[in-house]
């Protein structure tokens, strides 16, 4: 090392600029966002909570192809088929462990009939332990209750898909 | 909860015993009035200094830290102080019970204790003693052995590293802060902490004070009072990202608040402490300029929590700026470039009181 | 040899070799879908097109011959447009369903598309839809899928023998199917599902349970007959999904029987038996082990104190372990008792000192298929041992052109019943069972006297008085022509009251003309419980015992009835050929133990005890089959809930007896020691083996009697606990036909059904004509549940009104 960067080192030079840079940043406008009060604006491909969908008839779009299951990185997704009634095929068990689910969205576009959709639904929460396994019934519900947003938002992608 | 009110009764009796034993002279009405006072006026610096800090890193961060516990978050330290009160203590199952419940105690009670010398405004101190320099240098040391006895007494692995780092830390700066504060000795001829300030009263009011000519020993002081604060960017002895939280990984409850407050009561100590040293304490900056008179009626311990105020913002300013120190680099800096500098610096303030070099020690400016 | 060059690299082959096999030997990948290594080739598919030097245009390579110096291109410019131009037409007309495709994931289609094909479609028209078939309860069909590579009409016609399947129509209207709607039933049809190499053809049981990506494949052995086939379970999440063969080319080759493919179901059973069960005062309640094994204990420790250690038997199935067997042995022996055996269809016991050691097959597997003249006796090899019996369909066909080369087999046989079969039969005998014994003499008197042999002279007296007909003739002279021959004697003949007879006879006429013999092993382990010693007049590896204890047939009738059984697998009421004896016996006995994987109503109006043990998915064991050789197979999937594998139950057991040697802590530790103590047998010489009977009687017993001679079956599909619990096998005819009694046409008016005393009985079931019932007997099906006839009843008579012997 020179005398000069010795001086320099000694000059604290480099430690003040960092403390400018600090220094400015201290009076520069906020952007938080008071979330409760505020929230951001969402994308029509926001990975929220799962939900399962219908067809307008009212018949369930899953089809127990388990490929959400076997593409799933965290293993959070658990399903049991068997033939329907009608023989058809279809979920008897259908759980997706929140607690384990990472929102990659592998599931949603594995799905070759749209039937497992991540929902712009981000503010949830369990109050006893287990709360947070989605069964079938829980998604479908979901599904059901929020399918108008689903569907715009599906529509819009569509040519991106 | 009994525990975390006990061990705080505890630790405030053993505090107040330690003021008493020092303050050998008979304490008259006023200086009972002003432990009261005092005390708990420290305490409730150390909570709104946890908020500022909050609020400052926040700020550089561009965001606007607490604001949701009363007005701007200002409850938010009150919300915390609570919160701290209400939680468990848990004590490892093989930690030396005794020791831990001990350890915060005995961090706390030095950085209390040094109170007692610290002149606020001129005559405003408990304790005029002459060995004032000394009494801060020996309380401040204690002070970690709170630290490695935690970090021993937790019987966890990464306590125990936080506290050998620690003490090892403390040994390194220790040295060139005792080097530094011989600068200040030399200067001011004195160890008592009023008769410092008063010797850096002058006709150039800010340019009388020390800090010009002691520059590199005021700046060498400054750091190593970081490092002994253990605060970023020389907080290797808690590291988080590390070694967890260092030595005070197993504490929790009133025990942990203990340490906070140890560590914050001794940020404002070292704040306060270089104002004394070598910003004027509570002398005016004004001196000898024209508008000197305009601020003739401030009181004197206005400027002493200013300029303690000014050196706290600097400490959270270096945490919102600087990365963590490597070991090695601190353990460098500590022995290979603190330690010589203040050597050298010390002979060249030889040199200057010497050569009576005007003004600070010329015969009518100084001793 | 030829040499030939693929893709750069020179390979031998045999002359006349086809390209694909020694394309695959070489490990050099041709997709294709028509072609199968164990069918005839069609190269109907057009996949395997390769690209030959000087040839103008791409041939199949599963039906090009190789040529010397032929030089070939799999992966040429040529080659791979041929593929994938072939890969579009083949897609065109199949569905894009492979989401709700049970092959998806292990589709040969889905395969060779990727590796293959193009990755998209011009064909823009609407593609066909084919409605699907009803094949029975086994297969499900979605022929919408079907490629027509018609490897199942080819598995129909070439191995099950069956020509229902086929293809009609031409062009996009090719249909494959039954041409007029019915099951295909086969005892191999479940082959068929691995055969198809779309989803066409998939297992109903399996149907949409699973997929082939999230399955475990374990090795195991399926212990359902005497082959042992090697299989591979496929399981999720402790679950047996599905069962698929394994290949073994000295066993199972690359097939397996629907019984042992489909049994897998029955470890969902509602019957399963999960804690272990006490009655205390009559009443059951389920309990902890300690509890259970305690009240076994002091139970059988208070037989042996009021009355002897030889109060008391077991009973065990030969589809239980090696293992087992062996401990249960042990543990019985151990306590001074010889009364231990797992023959419970056996009546006839007058000769099994002399016996061989264990019903072995006389040869290998493998070896049936040199023969070229064979003679069963008392056979319906095709639902006993539906595997063995296509290896005499192999050796039968050798020359039909199907299967290349040699001449074939003359397959005769003498049955009770005229059973259908799937080979051509040279010659056969149908005789109601009392006449088995003589038919089977008459072939060994035409045989001496066509050979002028002379085996013994005391043989020649016993068949002094015999009398041969032309078919008798006819039999012994190609029983003397053939080069390899082979007897074979299943199970209506080891059933048989004069089975020693029938023993003999066969060996005498195995050694005239020098055949191999051969018993057909009943169950999975028939082979090993007879040599680890579950037989009352020997031990271990043929050691005799001092006192002979009872066997299976004394030990469940009321005159031998002994006051306490442990019973080892079985239901007693339904496994054994002493029936309904039995369930009277063991309701009359003071303590009954039964080590079980289900409870049934019978078993708890007999029990004291029932311990719930797992079945074969659930534990390791060892099982021998029919060959000798010994098959180890690990437990796939841990037992349910309370249920322990029965080794450790009869470990546990012995140490509460405080036996000594009994500290095993794996199952391997005592397939150690049963093999050490095994070792030096060698393979049963049928031959030698067998008892000079006093007698043979030709006179017909039953003669001037209007009552019928029973022919009990075992359906096919009822041989053990397991097999009866299989609900997609329970739905096969197999098992709905057996729900009848069945008489010759002629006699169908007048049957009526008596009980002991005389007074008339309803079944409750049809009795239909069958002409393949012998006059004068009645054929039915023993082992169904919950049926009139579950039981074999020695109180009920047939008696027929206008019978009259001819």
């Amino acid at each position: 090392m020179s005398m000069f960067s010795y001086l320099k080192s000694l000059s604290l030079l480099e430690l003040l600029k960092g403390l400018r840079v600090t220094g400015e940043h201290l009076f520069k406008p906020k952007f938080t966002v008071q979330y409760p009060d505020e929230k951001t604006p969402l994308s029509s491909r926001f990975r929220g909570h799962h939900a399962l969908r219908r067809y307008s008839n009212g018949e369930e779009r899953c089809i127990a192809c388990k490929l959400c299951e076997a593409v799933c990185p965290a293993l959070a997704i658990t399903i049991e088929a068997e033939p329907r009634e009608d023989g058809s095929r279809r979920t008897i068990l259908y759980d997706i462990d929140m607690y384990k689910c990472i929102f990659c969205g592998f599931c949603e576009e594995a799905c070759p009939v749209d039937a497992i959709v991540e929902t712009r639904r981000f503010e949830y929460h369990g109050e006893n332990r287990g709360d947070l396994i989605m069964s079938k019934e829980k998604l479908l519900a979901i599904g059901d209750e929020l399918e108008s947003q689903i569907a715009v938002d599906r529509a819009k992608e569509a040519q991106y898909r | 909860m009994l525990l975390s009110f006990a061990s705080l009764a505890v630790g405030l009796f053993l505090l107040l015993a330690a003021l008493l034993i020092t303050l050998i002279q008979l304490p008259d009405k006023i200086l009972i009035l002003g432990l009261i006072v005092t005390v708990p006026v420290l305490l409730l610096m150390v909570a709104y200094l946890t908020y500022a800090e909050r609020k400052i890193i926040g700020y550089i961060q561009i965001r606007i830290g607490p604001n949701r516990v009363g007005p701007r978050g200002g409850l938010q330290p009150i919300a915390d102080a609570i919160k701290l009160m209400f939680k468990e203590i848990i004590l490892p199952r093989t930690s030396n019970r005794f020791l831990f419940i001990s350890a915060p105690i005995l961090a706390m009670a030095p950085a209390l204790a040094a109170w007692a010398v610290v002149p606020f405004a001129k005559d405003w101190v408990f304790s005029d003693i002459n060995a004032g320099l000394l009494y801060i240098l020996a309380m401040t040391s204690i002070g970690v052995y709170g630290v490695i006895i935690a970090g021993w007494a937790s019987n966890s692995k990464y306590a125990f590293l936080g506290a050998l780092r620690s003490a090892a830390q403390i040994v390194a700066y220790e040295i060139a802060m005792g080097f530094a504060l011989v600068g200040v000795l030399m200067a001011s001829g004195s160890l008592n902490l009023s008769a410092i300030v008063e010797a850096q009263a002058g006709k150039f009011g800010f340019f009388s004070w020390f800090w010009l000519p002691l520059f590199p020993l005021f700046v060498i002081y400054f750091i190593s009072g970081v490092a002994e604060t253990n605060r970023a960017p020389f907080d290797v002895a808690e590291g988080e990202s590390e070694i967890v939280a260092g030595f005070h990984v197993e504490y929790s409850g009133m025990l942990f608040a203990v340490f906070f407050l140890a560590e914050y009561l001794n940020m404002i100590l070292i704040s306060a402490l270089t104002a004394i040293m070598f910003m004027g304490g509570w002398l005016s900056p004004f001196v000898g300029t024209p508008i000197e008179v305009w601020f003739s009626w401030v009181p004197g311990v206005v400027w002493f929590f200013g300029k303690t105020a000014f050196f706290l913002f600097l400490l959270l300013w270096f945490r919102a700026t600087f990365p963590r120190y490597r070991y090695d680099q601190i353990m460098r800096l500590g022995w290979k470039v603190f330690i010589p500098i203040t050597i050298v610096w010390l002979l060249v303030v030889g040199v200057f009181i010497l050569a009576e070099l005007p003004p600070w020690f010329s015969i009518e400016g100084g001793i | 040899m030829v040499k030939i060059t693929i893709n750069g690299n020179t390979y031998e082959a045999q002359a006349g070799q086809m390209l694909i096999d020694v394309a695959d030997a070489a490990g050099i990948e041709i997709p294709r879908f028509c072609y199968h290594k164990k069918l005839s080739v069609s190269a109907n598919c057009r996949m395997c097109l390769v690209d030959v030097e000087k040839a103008p245009k791409p041939l199949p390579a599963c039906a090009t011959p190789v040529m010397d110096g032929m030089v070939v291109q799999t992966r040429s410019e040529k080659a791979q447009q041929a593929q994938k131009a072939v890969m579009e037409f083949l897609l065109i007309n199949h569905p894009l369903d492979c989401p709700i495709c049970d092959q998806g994931g292990e589709c040969e289609l889905q395969d060779v598309a990727m590796g293959y094909g193009q990755d998209s479609s011009r064909f823009k028209e609407l593609k066909r839809i084919v409605p699907d078939k009803n094949l029975g309860p086994l297969i499900s069909t979605e022929m919408t899928r079907c490629i027509h590579c018609t490897r199942c009409v080819r598995f129909g016609t070439e191995v099950a023998g069956i020509r229902e399947m086929g293809a009609t129509g031409r062009g996009e209207n090719t249909r494959i199917g039954t041409y007029i709607e019915r099951a295909v039933e086969s005892e191999l049809s479940g082959n068929m599902i691995d055969v198809c190499p779309v989803g066409a053809l998939t297992s109903k049981a399996f149907r949409f349970h699973g997929r082939a990506w999230e399955m475990q494949q374990y090795p195991s052995i399926a212990p359902h007959d005497g082959l042992g086939s090697n299989i591979y379970m496929h399981v999720r999440r402790n679950k047996v999904l599905r069962v698929v063969p394994r290949e073994n080319e000295a066993i199972n080759e690359v097939w397996l029987s629907d019984r042992d493919r489909f049994s897998y179901e029955a470890l969902e059973s509602s019957e399963r038996l999960l804690h272990p069960m006490i009655k205390r005062n009559g009443k059951w309640q389920e309990t902890n082990w300690e509890t259970a094994l305690n009240y076994a204990i002091e139970g059988l420790k208070n037989i042996i104190a009021t009355y002897n250690a030889d109060a008391m038997g077991a009973l065990a199935s030969p589809a239980a372990t090696l293992e087992e067997l062996y401990l249960l042995q042990k543990l019985v022996r151990g306590l001074d008792c010889s009364n231990i055996d797992h023959r419970l269809h056996q009546i006839d016991f007058s000769d099994q000192n002399d016996a061989p050691l264990y019903p072995y097959l006389g040869q290998r597997i493998e070896e049936l298929e040199k023969s070229d003249a064979v003679l069963l006796i008392g056979t319906n090899l095709r639902k006993e041992q539906p595997l063995l019996n296509h290896r005499l369909r192999k050796a039968a066909l050798k020359n039909t052109g199907m299967i290349n080369e040699e001449i074939s087999a003359n397959i005769m046989l003498i049955n009770p019943v005229d059973y259908e079969f799937n080979l051509p039969i040279a010659e056969k005998i149908i005789a109601a069972p009392s006449k088995i014994v003589s038919e089977l003499a008459s072939v060994a008197k035409a045989l001496i006297s066509l050979t002028g042999k002379n085996i013994s002279d005391e043989i020649t007296d016993l068949l002094a008085d015999v009398s041969t007909n032309s078919i008798h003739e006819a039999m012994a002279k190609l029983l003397n022509e053939g080069e390899y021959k082979t007897i074979l004697v299943g199970r209506l003949a080891s059933t048989h009251p004069e089975f020693s007879k029938i023993r003999a006879l066969a060996a005498w006429i195995g050694k005239i003309t020098e055949a191999k013999l051969g018993y057909l092993a009943e169950a999975g382990n028939s082979v090993g419980a007879s040599l680890t010693g579950v037989l009352p007049h020997q031990g271990i590896a043929g050691h005799k015992v001092e006192n002979e204890g009872k066997n299976a047939f004394e030990m469940l009738t009321k005159e031998h009835a002994l006051k306490a059984y442990l019973l080892l697998g079985i239901e007693a009421e339904i496994d054994s050929y002493a029936g309904s004896n039995a369930l009277s016996v063991l309701e009359e006995a003071k303590f009954v133990v039964c080590l079980n994987s289900y409870k049934t109503k019978q078993m708890q109006q007999y029990a004291n005890v029932i311990l719930p043990i797992s079945l074969y998915p659930e534990t390791s064991g060892t099982y021998v089959n029919c060959e000798g050789v010994w098959q180890t197979s690990h437990g796939v999937i841990p037992p349910p809930e309370n249920v322990r594998p029965a080794w450790k139950v009869l470990r546990i057991l012995g140490n509460l007896f405080d036996l000594d040697e009994f500290n095993y802590d794996s199952s391997q530790e005592i397939q150690d020691d049963i093999h050490k103590k095994t070792v030096n047998v060698s393979l049963p010489n049928n031959l030698q083996d067998w008892k000079m009977p006093e007698s043979i009687n030709i006179a017909i017993s039953n003669e001037g009697s209007r009552e019928l001679e029973k022919i009990i079956e075992m359906p096919m599909y009822a041989i053990d606990s397991m097999v009866r619990r299989a609900t997609s096998l329970q739905n096969t005819q197999d098992i709905t036909q057996a729900a009848s009694l069945y008489v010759s046409s002629r006699q169908l008016k007048d049957i009526n059904i008596t009980s002991s005393d005389g007074t008339s009985l309803d079944t409750q079931m049809p009795i239909m004509g069958d002409e393949r019932v012998p006059d004068g007997c009645i054929l039915y099906y023993a082992a169904q549940k919950d049926g009139f006839f579950s039981i074999w009843n020695e109180s009920f008579k047939f008696c027929s009104s206008s019978y009259h012997v001819e």
